[in-house]
């Protein structure tokens, strides 16, 4: 059954079916086969409804809608224009900017879909116009928004936390490390990228400048007052904090710019609901396929066959970081992490393992898995909302799954880089 | 045949010890196997409920907290100070309630599932930022709590603001101040880490966290007599297990959360300290003969009897001490001493008891989480 | 850590405009949608255009509104307890009513690269394929979405806060996949009956446009 569903899935994808087909069929014949006829078909809905359900969820469609009134009005550039007149003149210096911005958003949003529209959706145009190839900003676009992962607060380590019995609070910090690791890679990445391929640098803007691009974006500096403030000063959950910037752009857009009237307050709140809609089928269709492959129990199939207690150390850590990467390939991480976590715990504290470091090597796996072709909700986000075929969105991830992985290896053989902020909080 | 048996918690949390024994017992004593699936592997509380109905799973874990939403008068267990506060009565009613063996199952039977057993999970316990000692400390304290209209009118008598919010959302809010309470079981507390991020636990003694183990109606009543009795007996084999196993288990959740983090401050409330928190009871019980569905009287007014049956049966001083709290409880909290007395009595005469009662809530949470 | 490409890059100068002016351009304009079926018919399906996207834009601005709202009422003290199960409710009302409106203008994601590298005869051949075999899967999760409906409600299962059948927020469920299903079928037909290959019964194939339709 398991290579009838899989082999089903990649022919339907390729042949260039709308991609919701490749996830239902994939779970249809899970059903069939489990179920030995269509009487069950019921729960496959019951489980599609679940997957769009989750409150956390709301705030991609919020960013969506805050992101697009930003972007058709004057807040996004303004910010842009801010962020330029300091990086303008630095080889790179656009490209690294967005891949900070990304990670700062996504660390506080705490939702990757989020960072990919709501840093993305503005920052894009501008890096196309500024001479970086779509292929490449698109990857580093999807790739940084990854990087939230593994920056507190992350829901993929609270989940760890919880089925595996390991502080919070020492994941959290244990995930700082390891992200900056990545996002410096990436700076050097997109360094040597804007060197390779000549793109030009802007002239260095004057302090005079500079003071007159922070005066434009006084108004729209209130966007990072609302997301950081209100977040950590308790005042929103990161998905009331999108709903905020909602209202916000609105307040700017429609009465301090006057850049928008209702009717285009309209288009905008039904394209954000298309975007959406597109999106979550998607995510509905893979919660329905993720079902499946819990139920039919294959991780535990398929793991059984491997000897993984006959392993050391190292081995083990291979082992999970192999295991979530292809798992995260095809199923919704937050699902990878419920059946995979007690399946490994047993064997990680038998070979003495520090749970901190797996959850770290885990949540990171989750992150690299989530932009790798061919499921992943990032790309669908991606997709949906640049309007970019689906090669042209994947075509320039290879590096950055590479750089990520690196790390991945990294985390194995220098375990530090994860748990020396944490041996520091924790006087350990 | 394989039997598939899902919950709502972890594997190593109460419903899964239950689960774990369940299995155990019914591999040992035929040649059935049973799969299990912790919280979240097939969905939410919701999602394995309905499963169970349609027959995929055969047996399932659900808190009457959320099968409230199917069957109204299971909501009776969030009425708070309704169940007894000391161990031995409220083991003596689980085994012996005529509610849970006599009036639930055929409401549950309504619903397509065979109603195996009830039992408790643990005494639930407050986790906040402040101290808290009477009501009046709770004033302004945005309390998460499950989203359940029994919840949400006990905090509110209970003087706080009630703050629904999804359960992956919780320790963020903890942390950064969005909420500053929560409750749980101690074990729950413990397991999901929810210490990290408060810095007061108050066992207020206000509710004992509940749950049922149900099969799928057709595919039980299909079962031959000899798989009929092996269900049953793998059904109180776990049942005897899971009251001996919570025996001290939140006195030992507690120690580790103590250890992890020192600072915290664990205060269990005193009968006059709980005084003003019990007398908010009428009011949460006349919301639940209002919502609790056609029922909900007569279940109220059974579960009544068998508590004092069971404050009766649970021996010694404290028996008769435990009658006179239940029967004040009755009365809506009107009878003050009486309950003041069976307070303490029971809090000296089991103090250790107590603590394994309090994993139960935790049950209620985990559900939530794969939600999110 | 080696770059994709060694060549400067040229990036397209349309795509640079497509993505410069965000969706402004690309805003789907309901006034201007002309249906693909005839007659009643098609009064009837652009009747349906307009409710999906009416139901869109308002559950997405709802949706909004009532996240704030929970916020303003949690720091004045008394909180919407039901705000959760409402915005559940709209992101299930937007997600059905979007997918039959995006099948409607040829806005699922798809994997095209294979299908585009095709000659045209088997492309339009595969065409029809594609819309027929999604159609009979929309058709057929149409059905088993109204027996999950149908036994939601059998069943009584009301949503803990609002204290409303639970049905009720997913009756879309049925009717979105239904619109869906019936505007694949309906594309499968226009593909057998006309020259050319289209995505949607409105949305031709092609490049000059695929900035907009290739999504
Ligand atoms: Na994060
Ligand atoms: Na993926």
């Amino acid at each position: 059954m398991t290579w009838a569903i899989f082999g089903t899935m990649i022919v339907l994808l390729l042949l260039g079916f709308p991609m919701m087909i490749p996830l239902l069929a994939g779970s249809l014949i899970g059903f069939v086969a489990l179920f030995g006829g269509f009487g069950q078909l019921d729960t496959m809905v019951q489980q599609v409804l679940a997957g769009i359900r989750p409150a956390s969820l709301i705030a991609v469609p919020m960013f969506i809608f805050a992101a697009d009134i930003m972007t058709r009005g004057q807040s996004a550039n303004r910010l842009i224009d801010l962020v330029m007149t300091f990086v303008g003149h630095f080889k790179g210096g656009l490209a690294i900017s967005t891949a900070g911005a990304c990670t700062m958003f996504g660390a506080v949003s705490g939702s990757t879909q989020a960072t990919v529209v709501a840093v993305g959706g503005p920052l894009r145009p501008r890096m196309l116009k500024a001479g970086y190839n779509d292929s490449f900003v698109l990857a580093l676009i999807v790739n940084s928004s990854d990087i939230a992962f593994l920056i507190p607060p992350s829901i993929g380590m609270i989940i760890y936390g919880v089925v595996s019995g390991t502080s919070i609070s020492e994941l959290f910090i244990a995930g700082i490390g390891p992200g900056l690791l990545i996002l410096f890679m990436f700076s050097v990445y997109s360094y040597i990228y804007a060197t390779r391929h000549n793109v030009p640098v802007e002239p260095k803007a004057s302090w005079g400048e500079r003071a007159a691009a922070v005066k434009r974006a006084i108004w729209p500096l209130g966007f990072p007052a609302i997301i950081i403030g209100g977040i950590y000063g308790g005042i929103f959950s990161p998905t009331e904090a999108a709903a905020a910037c909602v209202l916000y752009a609105l307040f700017l857009e429609m009465i301090v710019f006057r850049e928008m009237n209702f009717k285009q307050l309209y288009a905008t709140a039904k394209s954000t609901g298309l975007i959406t809609a597109v999106v979550f089928i998607l995510v509905g269709a893979g919660a329905a396929f993720s079902y499946v492959i819990s139920f039919a129990q294959i991780p535990q199939q398929i793991l059984a066959g491997i000897g993984i207690d006959q392993m050391g150390q190292y081995g083990v850590l291979f082992t999970i970081s192999v295991a979530f990467f292809v798992g995260c390939m095809f199923v919704d991480p937050i699902v990878v992490i419920l059946i995979l976590v007690p399946i490994f715990a047993p064997v990680v504290a038998d070979v003495g393992l520090d749970p901190v470091l797996v959850g770290t090597i885990i949540t990171l796996q989750v992150a690299i898995g989530s932009a790798t072709p061919p499921f992943g909700c990032d790309i669908f986000t991606a997709i949906a909302v640049f309007k970019r075929p689906y090669t042209e969105v994947v075509k320039g991830t290879p590096p950055f799954i590479f750089m990520l992985l690196s790390v991945a290896v990294l985390l194995i053989f220098f375990p530090q880089i994860a748990l020396f902020l944490r041996d520091l909080a924790f006087a350990k | 045949d394989t039997w598939r048996y899902a919950f709502e918690e972890a594997l190593e949390e109460v419903q899964g010890k239950y689960a774990q024994k369940f299995k155990e017992e019914v591999e040992a004593n035929s040649d059935h196997t049973v799969e299990l699936f912790p919280f979240g592997t097939l969905g939410e509380s919701a999602d394995i409920m309905e499963q169970a109905q349609s027959g995929i799973l055969q047996f399932v874990d659900q808190s009457p907290g959320f099968t409230g939403a199917l069957i109204p008068e299971a909501q009776v267990f969030f009425v708070p100070y309704l169940l007894p506060e000391d161990q031995d009565q409220l083991f003596s009613f689980f085994r012996n309630s005529k509610a849970i063996k006599e009036l639930f199952p055929p409401l549950y039977e309504a619903q397509g599932l065979e109603l195996l057993t009830m039992f408790p999970e643990g005494e639930v316990m407050m986790t906040t930022q402040e101290p808290v000692a009477s009501p009046e400390d709770l004033n302004e304290v945005k309390f998460r709590v499950m989203t359940n209209p029994l919840i949400v009118e006990s905090y509110q008598a209970f003087g706080a603001t009630p703050t629904p919010l999804p359960w992956g959302e919780v320790y963020g809010a903890m942390q950064t101040g969005i909420i500053q309470g929560q409750e749980n079981p101690a074990f729950f507390i413990e397991s999901t880490k929810m210490y990290e991020v408060s810095e007061h636990i108050t066992r207020a003694g206000h509710n004992n966290f509940t749950t049922a183990v149900m099969a799928n109606k057709e595919f039980y009543d299909g079962l031959s007599d000899e798989d009929k009795q092996v269900v049953q007996d793998a059904t109180q084999a776990a049942f005897d297990y899971i009251l001996d196993y919570q025996d001290g288990l939140t006195e030992e959740s507690l120690e580790k959360i103590m250890e992890a983090k020192p600072s915290m401050t664990i205060t269990e409330l005193s009968e006059e300290e709980r005084q003003p928190f019990r007398d908010t009871a009428e009011s949460v019980e006349a919301e639940y003969l209002e919502i609790g569905g056609e029922q909900a009287q007569a279940i109220l007014d059974q579960m009544k009897a068998d508590l004092e049956a069971a404050a009766g049966a649970s021996g010694g001083e404290t028996a008769e001490d435990g009658g006179e709290a239940m029967d004040s409880s009755a009365e809506s909290g009107s009878d003050g001493a009486a309950a003041d007395d069976a307070g303490a009595e029971s809090d000296s005469a089991s103090e250790g008891d107590d603590g394994a009662m309090d994993e139960a809530d935790a049950g209620s949470e985990t559900e939530e989480a794969p939600a999110n | 850590m080696t770059p994709d490409d060694e060549k400067p890059p040229r990036t397209d100068p349309d795509i640079i405009a497509a993505a410069e002016v965000a969706n402004v351009d690309e805003d789907i304009d309901d006034a201007e949608y002309v249906s693909g079926l005839p007659g009643v018919l098609g009064v009837i399906d652009a009747a349906i255009a307009r409710i999906e996207s009416v139901l869109l834009a308002l559950g997405v601005l709802a949706m909004a509104v009532n996240t704030m709202a929970n916020v303003v009422g949690r720091v004045i003290g008394s909180t919407i307890y039901f705000s959760e199960e409402l915005n559940q409710a709209l992101i299930i009302l937007i997600t059905f009513a979007g997918i039959s409106y995006a099948a409607r203008h040829g806005r699922h994601i798809r994997m095209s690269a294979f299908f585009d590298a095709m000659p045209f005869r088997p492309r339009k051949m595969l065409m029809v394929a594609i819309a027929a075999i999604t159609a009979a899967g929309m058709f057929l999760l149409t059905w088993y979405s109204v027996v999950y409906v149908l036994e939601q409600a059998s069943r009584g299962r009301l949503l803990p806060a609002l204290q409303i059948p639970q049905w009720w927020i997913i009756v879309w469920a049925p009717l979105g996949f239904f619109l869906t299903g019936l505007q694949y079928a309906l594309t499968a037909i226009k593909n057998v009956i006309d020259k050319d290959i289209w995505l949607s019964t409105s949305t031709l194939e092609g490049y000059d446009d695929s900035v907009e339709e290739e999504v």
